[in-house]
């Protein structure tokens, strides 16, 4: 596209909003580039109509799409419902009201949680719909899922190359470290500086022995501004 | 939001978006209102695409859909993974049912829009008015079970008041009445006493080859349930369109 890029990130002031807004900070922005950096304070996201507000003020050409409602293992647990509900309106919104005011690219926020449970592994992205995902967090996980439901149709019916990015456990500054409702990472920093603070025991949660890939969130900061200039693909890609 | 194969074909990301839209609008207002039990009409369209046969209730979300109509298919099984979230959630009761290819009077029988037995029928019945052949879209090879709308209501009314489970159920007849479409184009040229050419267009799309589907859990329940002859029920739907055809949905 000509002209100056201008890009909305939603979810701006979470995990992996903070993290892209440092990278572009320290350099990684380009000459002329606009980036705006969203909180739920700037808009309720499962409006449609707050949504357009906040589109039609700032007139973005390409969006990250980080916004959603998260939380770990328990939090799921508890909510399937509501993780299903707010997050299917949050990402029809965006992905709706990008397409009206004519974005050129969206980059949504997958993870690997939302992967069929029953699989051979390593999982990749081609797999994504094999199967049904973990019971624990299935409302989050088909959330998640129908972005790239939309993102193919809307490819299909209007050319739109708006794409996702697919996260391991994610990890960094600016976390949630609530420990009730946080992911493990934050979860066993917070828990252990409380330790030794109280001088307690580290109670986990869990017998420690899953498997998980962490990444750094500035690193997937730097892989996300790569996914937006340069992967052209609709199918989503795994960063890790 | 419903439509025939080539319907799908065009529009994935409005029936997504519709249905899904409707289906939330639905069961949340039910939820909010204290509704007891809302029961839902998924298809057996929306099962995987590779998978082994027959279908039954458990394999719905074991892989993706095909690809002629996924926006649908995940919308409607959106439905389930919503009443399992919200029994789960708030202990409702909220199921659903599946059937298979459905037709009968009051049906949608717009040509490029409908599905495949409106379809037939209301080209037969135009063939024949106009002593034209009857051109049929597809090889005729395509494999279905076809459920008359009658049939599916009573079947309804008994999930409504007895079915228990948040997990849906298939209403269809056995795989034992599987047909092929051709099968079905022989039935409606009988139902109208069609006497003229039938040509299959094999440039047209067939959709998937097949979906064949179990009722082996319907049949725990209703062992004696009696399903209408499907011939008398084409003709009854034949005879209905005849006498309807002004007002009928086209």
């Amino acid at each position: 596209m000509d002209g100056p890029m201008r890009v909305l990130v939603t979810g701006g002031s979470g995990l992996v909003g903070r993290a892209i807004e440092r990278v572009v900070k320290e350099g990684e922005a380009r000459e002329g580039e606009e980036w705006i950096f969203l909180s739920s304070k700037d808009a309720n996201l499962m409006s449609p109509e707050e949504t357009r507000s906040v589109f039609q003020k700032h007139r973005p050409t390409h969006v990250i799409h980080l916004a959603a409602m998260v939380g770990g293992l328990y939090k799921n647990m508890r909510q399937n419902l509501d993780f299903w509900r707010n997050n299917v309106f949050v990402n029809d919104n965006v992905l709706q009201t990008a397409h009206e005011f004519g974005v050129v690219k969206v980059v949504s926020c997958l993870s690997t949680c939302i992967f069929p449970d029953k699989t051979t592994y390593p999982i990749d992205e081609t797999m994504i719909h094999n199967g049904p995902p973990h019971e624990s967090n299935f409302g989050y996980a088909y959330a998640k899922r129908m972005i790239d439901v939309h993102n193919r149709s809307c490819f299909e019916k209007y050319g739109r190359r708006y794409t996702a990015v697919i996260p391991t456990n994610v990890f960094g500054p600016h976390d949630n470290f609530n420990i009730e409702d946080g992911h493990v990472l934050p979860g066993l920093i917070h828990k252990t500086y409380l330790a030794k603070k109280e001088g307690k025991p580290l109670q986990v949660w869990g017998s420690g022995r899953p498997l998980r890939q962490f990444i750094y969130s500035l690193d997937l900061a730097r892989l996300f501004l790569w996914v937006l200039r340069d992967y052209d693909e609709v199918e989503p890609i795994i960063l890790s | 939001m419903v439509g025939g194969l080539y319907k799908n074909m065009r529009q994935n990301l409005d029936f997504w978006r519709d249905n899904v839209h409707i289906n939330d609008n639905v069961l949340y207002m039910s939820q909010e209102f204290g509704v007891v039990k809302v029961v839902s009409c998924l298809s057996t369209c929306v099962f995987p695409d590779k998978t082994t046969y027959p279908i039954d209730e458990t394999m719905m979300h074991n892989g993706a859909p095909h690809e002629s109509n996924y926006g649908y298919a995940y919308a409607k099984r959106m439905i389930d993974v919503h009443n399992r979230a919200c029994f789960q959630q708030y202990g409702l009761r909220y199921t659903a049912v599946i059937p298979t290819n459905i037709f009968g009077p009051h049906d949608n029988f717009n040509i490029e829009d409908c599905h495949v037995m409106p379809g037939l029928v209301h080209k037969t019945y135009l063939a024949k008015k106009e002593g034209k052949p009857l051109q049929v879209w597809g090889s005729g090879r395509a494999l279905r079970q076809f459920i008359y709308s009658v049939d599916l209501a009573r079947l309804f009314v008994w999930v409504l008041r007895e079915y228990d489970e948040v997990e849906p159920i298939i209403g269809s007849v056995g795989e034992e009445d599987e047909l092929t479409i051709k099968d079905a184009v022989d039935a409606v040229v009988e139902g109208f006493g069609f006497k003229g050419e039938v040509i299959y267009d094999t440039s047209k799309s067939d959709g998937q080859i097949k979906k064949t589907a179990s009722n082996a859990k319907l049949r725990k329940y209703l062992p004696d349930f009696k399903f209408t002859p499907f011939i008398a029920a084409v003709k009854e739907t034949c005879d209905w369109l005849a006498a309807n055809y002004d007002i009928v949905r086209k």
